[in-house]
């Protein structure tokens, strides 16, 4: 099943894992899971952001704070600027549709990468850039079914299992979501192979409300093979539906 | 007149006193024969076989692609639609049909396979399974699962190193990722579109082949599939021609440039198509003259050796005959008469003996396995069944060489016999 | 056997001088031929190995356990501390066998020119050292290898230049993800193209300075991923290998590795090509049997008379089938010493001046001519003793029949013959 990418307006979004959640529109089985799930992935959806990102990646060999800001415009463009570390600082990415370019101020260059760079490990986290820089993928479906409900540390969740039906792009054999009674907040989504091993783990924490939302702004994403390894991502600052020109994306823009 | 006939019909009669004589010789000059004719038999074949080979890993012995692909090797180049058909149209009548083996045509890109636990980029081959098992050796070294079958919408093939980075099996869900054509015809109306797409795919069966840049890297679907994904309904990049004969390759190319002239396609024999394989090939080809040189001066050595030993040990008899009257000359055209129906008769087995054998190799092949140490040779070599090839003209300059060296060497004994003075050739021992 | 039988056998030879001298020039000159063979074969392998090993790779690669087949940027000689370069490299310089060792850091990156970028594979070498491993610079078809004048030069293959657009004097910017995770990247100059013929080296193989490329990758002078190694004789390829193996280790972890498993598929090559030899061996020897099979029968059925005479004055039916044996292996022994008499030269020559093979092989010169014109010889004296005892165990056996047929001679039945 060829997947096409819908026009949609949509903004910054943090993890894959929110954005499949939307994908849950067309859920059949658990009408109440559906609409918890429908909301969560809608929290991310705006016309444009702009916002103040910290990564904060941990692997085997390194360890590393990059700190930037993202500009993104509709579903197409999307704008980062590198503002630490000192090696990296006035790295600028931009994104529009399927091209992309980096602008490298040691060498004061830009170049154009393939568009395979942005579905691979960006700068050497545990998120692609898309992930970081939402695109949504709208159509997909998953079947919803509730595993658990009840109070886990004190504090009472639903459990999620997310199935993707036969035709569903993704690589995933299930994906189970906990989401938090009160707040109806995420905690915590696992990505599981089609054998049923656990193969990453995102979670979320330090809810704060931004334009009458509540977001949770710190994510963690663990590859489950890796122990050790990490990526934290902390929302500094985000701004949603905020007036951004189209001039910000222009390539042209791009060596400020 | 009647006397050289009643000479030859002597010399006819001398060669059955001594049967056991005559049939041991002629058996050895026949089994030299044989053995030339199976020699030259296996080093064609397999002179062919590793041209085969070698081609079978890329784009066959003739490929067709759309002009300056060969140079840039960019995936918005593709053949123009008609050429699929124009070309499978063309190859399969008469006298085409004869010569090849195997036409396959093929999309080729570059896109990203993910699974659950990695991602990789790797080379994109949409096939149509029937044709790319004729012409690629791919499909015949699966060692897990199955290749793919025309209704497997979702099946791709891949190569066991990938399988082992992406940790995945026959069965695992896999994400193909790939950006759609460029066309340079159709206007690009948002950046959206013609831009990446992906497609479900589960693995049908995993490949491996010993060569690390393949097993790693290559993945087969199915060609409507991967048109699809690459928005290029009905066009293809390249298709690759497998001939029976190496040899044909150059012909095989210009009839179809012939056919194919005004479309914007570009015909090339492998030689030009895969220049790394012409090192190989000269290699192997000067090594092939060199073993030809070598194998038919063995042989001529043995019938030199048959020859000479037969006419010396008859000096006695021949001494006999000229005491007898018979006059030297008369002697020299009875021997070269003797010579010429031994060498009748053993050509005449050496064919025979030769032929049954080649015939029995070029058929059955000769399974040479025990030559490789632990078994399973990489992909460099090949499986290693030879199939003797022999053409027509090479049996004939075969048996004439055969045919010239025996009679010339005959010569010369039958002068010097000719000559000897009777005293010597009565000497017993 | 009895020292006399022995004498009476060779004696026995020389009695027909002139049909001896026959079967031994055809069994001589068929060692010969085999000789020529091995020759050539053992030539064809060794020019088969320097191409394969010759233009990158070089004869053995030294490695961290771990760095080899996937090559983790991480993984250098001696892990994160690194190793002190030059006394590795000594350690290995030290070994006779190793003719010279060079230092190598590899880095996977994107290369950028205009609005092109491709992916490449870089290799960072001591411009000095690294030429006398690899020969990779004789294949430079436009501008010069990499000189110590010029840091940030780099050389390119010419497949990579045609699909990119660029070429000599072009600015190339190189991006990677450097040991502490930033972004390397940094502008070089394409000083060189070079054409091996090899689709891959040619379309994705970036070569630059060992340092150049230790600063991109933000890796300390003391951390390289590879030594190269080149010997005097590949042929010592594996044995060497082991030996260094053991050598090195004392100093710091390492995997050896020779180029056969490097690459398998030219060592299965090279088997083959054994095998082939083996083969051409194997259609001579049954020549040989036809050969000597015809020749001994004659000879023993002409002296019917004589051998019944000596079996008539009290030489056992054991005796002759020794003698017939004898006068075989003598036979065979004496070709076998003409034969190595002449081939001697034709080796010398076949090692020197090689075979010239301009005429014979076709025209077509379109790829990068890697074979010269010649085909040069390499003495392989293993494959000459196996044709030689081949040999003699064919004499022996084709002499067999012949014997047994003289040894059922009746004496009375056998005097009578004329």
């Amino acid at each position: 099943m060829i997947m096409r990418l819908q026009k949609r307006s949509v903004t910054l979004c943090i993890g894959l894992a929110l954005l499949s959640l939307a994908q849950m529109s067309h859920a059949a089985d658990d009408q109440r899971a559906r609409a918890i799930v429908d909301r969560i992935a809608r929290l991310f959806i705006s016309k444009s952001s702009i916002s103040e990102v910290e990564m904060q990646i941990t692997n085997e060999n390194w360890q590393r704070n990059i700190s930037m800001r993202i500009w993104s415009l509709g579903e197409e463009k999307i704008l980062v600027r590198i503002i630490s570390p000192p090696e990296d600082a006035g790295t600028a990415i931009l994104k529009v549709g399927s091209n992309s370019w980096y602008y490298l101020p040691k060498t004061k260059r830009t170049i154009k990468t393939p568009a395979s760079m942005t579905m691979t490990s960006w700068m050497g986290s545990h998120f692609t850039l898309d992930d970081l820089v939402k695109q949504s993928y709208l159509t997909n479906d998953y079947v919803i079914t509730t595993a658990f409900e009840g109070t886990r540390n004190g504090v009472p969740v639903y459990e999620y299992t997310l199935t993707p039906k036969p035709t569903t792009v993704v690589v995933w054999g299930k994906i189970l979501l906990q989401v938090r009674q009160a707040d109806q907040m995420p905690t915590w989504q696992r990505y599981y192979d089609e054998d049923g091993k656990p193969v990453r783990e995102l979670t979320f924490s330090e809810y704060i409300t931004v334009k009458r939302r509540l977001i949770p702004t710190r994510l963690v994403m663990r590859p489950l093979n890796k122990p050790g390894e990490q990526t934290v991502i902390l929302y500094k600052n985000v701004n949603f539906d905020v007036p951004i020109s189209n001039e910000t994306f222009l390539l042209s823009n791009l060596q400020r | 007149m009647s006397g050289v006939l009643l000479l030859v019909k002597i010399g006819w009669r001398n060669l059955w006193r001594n049967p056991r004589g005559t049939l041991l010789t002629a058996l050895a000059l026949g089994l030299g024969l044989a053995l030339l004719l199976v020699s030259l038999g296996l080093l064609d074949g397999l002179h062919e076989k590793m041209v085969s080979d070698g081609v079978r890993f890329g784009t066959g012995h003739v490929v067709i692609q759309a002009k300056g692909y060969q140079d840039t090797g960019s995936q918005d180049l593709l053949l123009p639609a008609q050429v699929v058909s124009t070309t499978a149209e063309f190859l399969h009548t008469e006298p085409m049909k004869r010569l090849v083996r195997g036409v396959s045509p093929r999309l080729l890109a570059s896109g990203l396979l993910s699974s659950a636990a990695n991602a990789a980029g790797v080379g994109i081959i949409g096939i149509m399974p029937k044709e790319e098992r004729a012409v690629s050796l791919i499909p015949s070294r699966i060692v897990e699962g199955k290749n793919l079958t025309d209704d497997e919408q979702s099946g791709v093939v891949i190569g066991a190193e990938l399988a082992r980075k992406l940790e995945v099996k026959v069965g695992s869900k896999v994400v193909l990722m790939t950006q759609a054509v460029q066309q340079p015809d159709r206007e690009a109306t948002d950046p959206g579109e013609g831009g990446m797409q992906s497609t479900l795919l589960r693995v049908s069966g995993i490949f491996r082949t010993g060569v690390q840049a393949v097993d790693a890297h290559v993945v087969h679907l199915l060609l409507p599939v991967a048109q699809t994904l690459l928005g290029v309904p009905g066009r293809v990049t390249q298709i690759a021609v497998l001939l029976e004969r190496e040899g044909d390759s150059l012909m095989v190319a210009r009839d179809l440039r012939k056919q194919l002239a005004g479309v914007a396609v570009e015909v090339l024999p492998w030689r030009e198509s895969m220049p790394r394989l012409v090192q190989i090939f000269r290699l192997d080809q000067a090594f092939n003259y060199v073993m030809n040189g070598v194998v038919l001066a063995m042989v001529g050595l043995g019938i030199l050796n048959t020859i000479l030993m037969r006419v010396l040990e008859r000096r006695y008899e021949f001494g006999l005959c000229k005491a007898l009257g018979l006059r030297p000359l008369q002697l020299a055209v009875m021997i070269i008469g003797e010579s010429l129906a031994l060498t009748t008769i053993s050509l005449a087995l050496g064919l025979a003996l030769g032929s049954i054998v080649h015939y029995y190799i070029a058929t059955f092949g000769l399974d040479l396995h025990w030559l490789f140490k632990g078994g399973a040779p990489s992909a460099f070599v090949f499986d290693p069944i030879i199939y003797s090839r022999l053409s027509l003209s090479r049996i004939v300059s075969s048996v004439s060489i055969v045919f010239l060296t025996t009679t010339v060497i005959s010569f010369y004994p039958a002068f010097k016999a000719a000559r000897t003075e009777l005293p010597d050739a009565l000497k017993v021992f | 056997m009895s020292g006399r039988l022995l004498q009476l056998a060779w004696r026995n030879l020389w009695r027909n001088p002139r049909r001896t001298l026959i079967a031994m020039s055809a069994i001589g000159f068929g060692y010969v031929m085999l000789l020529f063979v091995a020759c050539l074969m053992a030539g064809l392998r060794q020019q088969m190995i320097e191409t394969g090993t010759g233009l990158v790779l070089s004869d053995i690669q030294v490695h961290a356990p771990a760095y080899y087949p996937n090559r983790p940027m991480h993984q250098t000689l001696g892990g994160q501390k690194g190793t002190n370069v030059t006394t590795l490299v000594a350690a290995i310089t030290a070994d006779p066998r190793v003719y010279a060792a060079s230092p190598r850091v590899y880095g996977y990156g994107l290369a950028s020119a205009g609005d092109q970028s491709a992916g490449v594979e870089i290799l960072g070498v001591d411009p000095h050292q690294e030429q006398k491993i690899t020969v990779l610079q004789t294949r430079i078809v436009k501008g010069s290898y990499l000189t110590e004048g010029m840091p940030k030069g780099i050389v390119v293959g010419d497949k990579f230049v045609t699909t990119n657009g660029v070429g000599v004097g072009s600015e190339i910017i190189l991006l990677t993800q450097a040991a502490d995770g930033s972004m390397g990247n940094d502008l070089y100059t394409i000083v060189g193209i070079f054409h091996t013929g090899l689709d891959t080296v040619d379309g994705s193989l970036v070569l630059m300075s060992l340092s150049s490329l230790q600063e991109l990758l933000r890796l300390p002078p003391v951390r390289i991923h590879e030594i190269g190694i080149k010997l005097h004789d590949v042929t010592e390829a594996t044995t060497a290998a082991a030996a260094l193996g053991v050598q090195l280790s004392k100093i710091l972890p390492v995997r050896v590795r020779a180029w056969p498993d490097l690459v398998p598929e030219l060592a299965d090559y090279v088997q083959f090509n054994r095998s082939v030899t083996f083969i051409l061996f194997f259609i001579f020897f049954l020549l040989a049997i036809i050969g000597i099979v015809n020749t001994m029968l004659m000879a023993v059925i002409e002296r019917t008379r004589e051998l019944g005479m000596l079996m008539a004055v009290g030489m056992r039916p054991v005796q002759v089938v020794g003698l017939i044996l004898a006068e075989a292996a003598g036979l065979a022994g004496a070709s076998l010493v003409l034969g190595g008499a002449i081939g001697v030269p034709v080796l010398w020559y076949l090692q020197v001046h090689g075979l010239d093979l301009g005429s014979a092989i076709d025209e077509f010169s379109l790829a990068g001519v890697v074979v010269g014109r010649h085909w040069y010889g390499r003495q392989d004296f293993f494959a000459y003793s196996q044709a030689a005892l081949g040999l003699a165990v064919t004499a022996l056996a084709s002499a067999l029949y012949p014997a047994l047929r003289a040894a059922r001679f009746r004496p009375t039945e056998a005097l009578r013959k004329i």
